[in-house]
C-alpha cells in the first residue's frame, strides 16, 4: 500500500478535526484534482456555459478524463479480455483454419465430399 | 443586469454552510483577487472577481485547451474548495462557474436549494477519500520460457494456455477490487466508483482495476486507513493507494 505524502509544513492545517498529524490535504495529483472538479462536467454552467466536449483539447490528458465515462472498459481495464490468443476474430480464423485443413485432407482422400457439414 | 461591470464576472467557487469568514484568511480567488461570501437563505456562496476577457465563453474555450492555465485554475480552485472544507459544510462547484453578479448566484442557489441543502447535510463533517487498486499487468510471452514446442499445434496450445491463464489473472483481480470495493462501502456512509484512469494519465505500467471514493466521517479516518491497510495486507497481488482527506467533492454534485 502506497500513502499520499505528507502535506509541507507551510501548507494550510486542512484537516484539523483529524487528531493526527499524519493527516495532511490531499495530494495535488493533477489528474485527481481535475478528476474532481469536472467531475462528468461535460457541460460547465452557469451564465457562461462551455460544453467541454466542443473544445479539442490539444491536452490529451484532459480529454482522457473527459471521455473515459462510459469507457471504461474500452480504457485498457479489461486488457485480458482483448488478448489476441482469445479474442473473437483470432478465435474465428483458427476455427476457419480447423475446417480448412479438414476440407483439405478429406480432398487428398480422395473422398470429394465437400457437402460434409457437421 | 445589476451593477456588476460588462467585462466581470463572479467565480462561484463553492456554497457553504455555517461558514466562518475567518476560514478564508490567507486563502486568494483567482488572480490574486479577494474570495468573497455572498450570504443568501443561510448558505454562503464563496466568489471571487474574475475578468471576462479571460473567463468569458469563448476565451474559456480557448483557455481550456492550455494545460498551463488549466493547472493554475484547477489548483486554485481545489485550494479554496479545501480551504473552506476543512471550516465546515461545503458543496464544492465545478470549474468555471461563472455568474454574471450576485443576483446571479443568488438565482443559482435558489435554481438548486432543495439538493444543495441535501448534499451539505450529506457531507457535513465528512471527507472524501481515494482508494484505488491496481493490478500488475502480465505482457504476453512474459512467461518463463519452456521448452521449445515440438510442433506448431503443441505451440499453439500453449499460447492458448497462456491467454487463459492472463485471463484468469485478470479476472480474479476484478473480482478481489470489487469485493474490496464492497468491503470498504459497507464500512462508510456513501461510495462512489469513478472510471479508472487510462495508464496514460497514471504514467504507470500496471492496470488500475478500482478507482473508488468513499465518504468517510473525520472520527472514522484512522479506521479508515487502517481498513486499507488490512485490505492491502490481504491482497499481495494487488497494489492499493489511499489518498485524502479530500473535501467531499464526489459526493456534493447537484446533478
Amino acid at each position: 500500500m502506497t500513502e499520499s505524502p505528507r502535506a509541507p509544513a507551510t501548507s494550510r492545517p486542512y484537516a484539523n478535526t483529524m487528531d493526527r498529524p499524519s493527516y495532511g490535504p490531499a495530494p495535488a495529483n493533477l489528474a485527481d484534482i481535475l478528476e474532481r472538479v469536472l467531475d462528468k462536467g461535460i457541460i460547465i454552467a452557469g451564465d457562461i456555459k462551455v460544453n467541454l466536449l466542443d473544445i479539442e483539447l490539444l491536452t490529451i490528458k484532459i480529454r482522457l478524463l473527459i471521455v473515459s465515462v462510459d469507457k471504461a472498459a474500452e480504457m485498457g481495464i479489461d486488457w485480458w479480455r482483448n488478448d489476441p490468443m482469445l479474442s473473437s476474430s483470432e478465435q474465428g480464423l483458427a476455427d476457419e483454419n480447423r475446417e480448412l485443413r479438414r476440407r483439405l485432407e478429406e480432398l487428398e482422400a480422395g473422398s470429394g465430399d465437400a457437402q460434409d457439414d457437421e | 443586469m445589476s451593477e456588476q461591470p460588462a467585462d466581470r464576472g463572479r467565480y462561484l467557487f463553492a456554497v457553504a454552510r455555517g461558514l466562518d469568514h475567518e476560514s478564508l484568511t490567507g486563502t486568494a480567488g483567482l488572480r490574486g483577487a479577494a474570495l468573497e461570501v455572498v450570504e443568501h437563505r443561510g448558505l454562503q456562496a464563496v466568489v471571487c472577481d474574475v475578468d471576462l476577457t479571460e473567463f468569458g465563453e469563448d476565451q474559456l474555450k480557448r483557455n481550456l485547451e492550455d494545460l498551463g492555465w488549466l493547472e493554475e485554475v484547477a489548483r486554485c480552485h481545489h485550494d479554496v474548495v479545501a480551504a473552506l472544507a476543512s471550516a465546515g459544510a461545503v458543496a464544492p462547484m465545478r470549474l468555471v462557474t461563472i455568474c454574471s453578479d450576485d443576483d446571479s448566484v443568488r438565482a443559482r442557489i435558489d435554481s438548486v436549494f432543495a439538493a444543495l441543502s441535501e448534499s451539505l447535510g450529506r457531507v457535513e463533517g465528512r471527507y472524501e477519500w481515494s482508494v484505488k487498486v491496481y493490478a500488475p499487468r502480465q505482457e504476453q510471452g512474459a512467461t518463463v520460457p519452456e521448452a521449445r514446442p515440438t510442433s506448431g499445434a503443441a505451440y499453439l496450445q500453449r499460447k492458448r494456455e497462456q491467454a487463459a491463464q492472463r485471463r484468469t489473472t485478470g479476472e480474479q483481480s476484478l473480482q478481489l477490487a470489487e469485493e474490496i470495493n464492497q468491503t470498504l462501502t459497507r464500512s462508510v456512509v456513501a461510495s462512489r466508483v469513478l472510471p479508472p484512469q487510462d495508464p496514460r494519465l497514471t504514467g504507470r505500467s500496471d492496470t488500475m482495476i478500482l478507482n473508488g471514493a468513499y465518504l468517510v466521517p473525520a472520527q472514522d479516518a484512522d479506521g479508515f486507513r487502517d481498513l486499507v491497510r488490512r485490505l492491502a495486507e490481504l491482497n499481495p497481488t494487488l497494489e492499493i493507494e489511499l489518498k485524502g482527506p479530500w473535501p467531499p467533492y464526489s459526493f456534493a454534485t447537484l446533478d
